[in-house]
């Protein structure tokens, strides 16, 4: 930059990488927690074991818990992405009176504070005895993924040239001809994003779970419980786990994109 | 509504009906239900005459303004170092910023636990360069919860405020330059206000998203410190108060999105 001189750019250099620092050194220090021997939370831990992994998938309730989180999020993002996915095409490709009404409403979740969220669906579903429910849980965990669905897919429909589908309907394909076989194939990789962000979103919510899933429990659920009672050093390995998945979740939707020349827009 | 886009919009309009807005609604009007039954504003005067909730409201408001000012300290020096990098390493800056975004919020808030507790990173760090002699407490106070709260936000406040930066023509400030502006004076008169709008939209984002946390203070606070959302979790969950708990929401609620208007108002500015 030419507005800085050499000291004021150290200067401002030691800020941005202090700052950087700061934003990720949970990640840097929960990792080789997770492989420490000890049973205290000492850093730099005192030797390698993967005893806390080994605690971790040797635990049933642990267990349990990650097939009910893989089970939520697996249907529920599937869920938000078949409706949000039509509601997209609909928002973008027939307008119609109240299109911004809608919109609004289908991003909400997303805005409104999720503890709102949380105190609203457990007082309606107690109204008609959804709360404890593994319904109820899908429900609400499909509601939560719909913004982010809604986000990257009106963003791709609207990249998408709308000739391109005139010539399929003027060549005499219906509407649903149109969008499987031209639509979808194009708009792959956004929607293979769309349900990874729907996916992880589901898979990392811990507020209106909490609130609302009674007996059941997610991961995040019995982390965030364990976090309050005690200090247990499985949650390092899970943690670790967690950052795992998400970062080849994130890795594969960024190679997926990069190929077809997409990562920016939907970065951005 | 067309019939066409009435079958592409329906299914997902009847699930957010159901699912979303009939419950909010629900939890409105039970914020005006009195439990003898009829209409009634004497939840929204619990509000105002009872210490406990003023409390938590002053330090809701105090903690989240702590946080955002300490997210405008880290993070725009963080955008404007950023803007100066070249491609590659910006690119790196850019990957950094977004990684923690994605890691789930628990992963990240216990994390501190380990950095700030008394034999934690921090702490023997201190100890060691005899800054002090005995631990300094992060945890489980004010202190703790605000760092926590500003790591998690911070990137909600840098890649907007990035991407604003980066429209900026670096041709505006060749031009004060050559017209023998200080390097100073170009910061504070040309470079800065171009860069206001977007700095203000990206604290108001980060103020709301504080308002609402509930995961850190439950965690960094240990039960001493108590934000909106753990105070509606007891009401909902421990002492059962629905009625006074949806008088809460509500007020948050309503909160929330008059500063949302207000941030969707600067944000348009900041874009053009």
């Amino acid at each position: 930059m030419s507005t800085s001189g050499p000291a004021a750019r150290r200067l401002l250099a030691a800020a941005g990488i202090g700052g950087l620092v700061f934003l990720v050194v949970p990640l840097l220090v929960v990792v080789p927690m997770s492989f420490s021997s000890a049973k205290s939370l000492t850093f730099p831990p005192p030797g390698f074991s993967l005893r806390w992994y080994v605690a971790f998938f040797g635990d049933p309730r642990w267990m349990q818990a990650m097939w009910t989180s893989l089970a939520v999020a697996l249907i529920s993002s599937i869920l938000a992405l078949l409706l949000g996915g039509l509601a997209a095409y609909g928002l973008r490709r027939a307008p119609f009176r109240g299109e911004g009404v809608a919109e609004a409403n289908f991003v909400a979740p997303l805005v409104i504070p999720t503890i709102i969220v949380a105190v609203a669906l457990y007082l309606g579903f107690a109204r008609v005895d959804l709360l404890g429910t593994f319904t109820g849980l899908v429900l609400a965990h499909t509601v939560l993924s719909v913004p982010l669905v809604i986000m990257v897919l009106t963003v791709a429909i609207r990249g998408f040239d709308l000739r391109i589908e005139q010539v399929a309907w003027s060549l005499g394909a219906s509407r649903g001809t149109t969008i499987w076989k031209i639509v979808l194939p194009n708009l792959a990789p956004n929607v293979f994003a769309a349900w990874i962000f729907a996916f992880i979103s589901s898979f990392d919510e811990v507020i209106v779970t909490n609130f609302i899933a009674g007996a059941w429990e997610t991961v995040p659920k019995r982390m965030f419980n364990e976090l309050i009672l005690e200090i247990n050093p499985t949650i390092t390995a899970v943690a670790t786990l967690l950052i795992a998945f998400t970062m080849l979740a994130l890795a594969a939707v960024a190679i997926l994109l990069q190929r077809t020349g997409k990562l920016q827009r939907t970065l951005l | 509504m067309n019939r066409v886009s009435l079958g592409f919009v329906a299914p997902l309009l009847l699930l957010m009906v159901a699912a979303f807005d009939l419950p909010l609604l629900y939890m409105l009007g039970l914020g005006f239900w009195s439990r003898k039954g009829g209409f009634t504003t004497e939840h929204y005067g619990n509000v105002l005459e009872t210490t406990v909730y003023l409390k938590v409201l002053a330090s809701t408001l105090r903690i989240s303004l702590i946080a955002t000012a300490a997210n405008i300290a880290v993070g725009y020096p963080l955008a404007y170092w950023m803007r100066g990098l070249g491609p590659k390493a910006q690119l790196l800056a850019i990957g950094l910023v977004i990684t923690p975004f994605w890691v789930s919020i628990l992963v990240r808030t216990y994390a501190w636990i380990v950095v700030l507790g008394n034999g934690g990173l921090v702490n023997s760090g201190l100890l060691a360069l005899g800054v002090t002699d005995e631990p300094v407490r992060f945890l489980y106070n004010e202190l703790g919860v605000t760092i926590g709260m500003a790591n998690v936000l911070l990137p909600f406040l840098v890649l907007p405020l990035f991407a604003a930066m980066l429209r900026i023509d670096d041709r505006l400030l060749q031009a004060a330059a050559s017209l023998g502006a200080p390097r100073r004076t170009i910061f504070w008169k040309v470079f800065f206000p171009l860069t206001v709008p977007a700095l203000l939209a990206g604290a108001l984002l980060v103020f709301i998203l504080s308002l609402g946390f509930y995961v850190t203070p439950a965690i960094l606070g240990g039960n001493r410190v108590a934000m909106i959302s753990n105070l509606l979790d007891k009401l909902v969950n421990e002492i059962p108060r629905w009625e006074q708990a949806s008088a809460i929401s509500t007020i948050l609620l309503v909160l929330t999105l008059a500063i949302f208007a207000a941030y969707r108002h600067l944000e348009r500015r900041a874009q053009t």
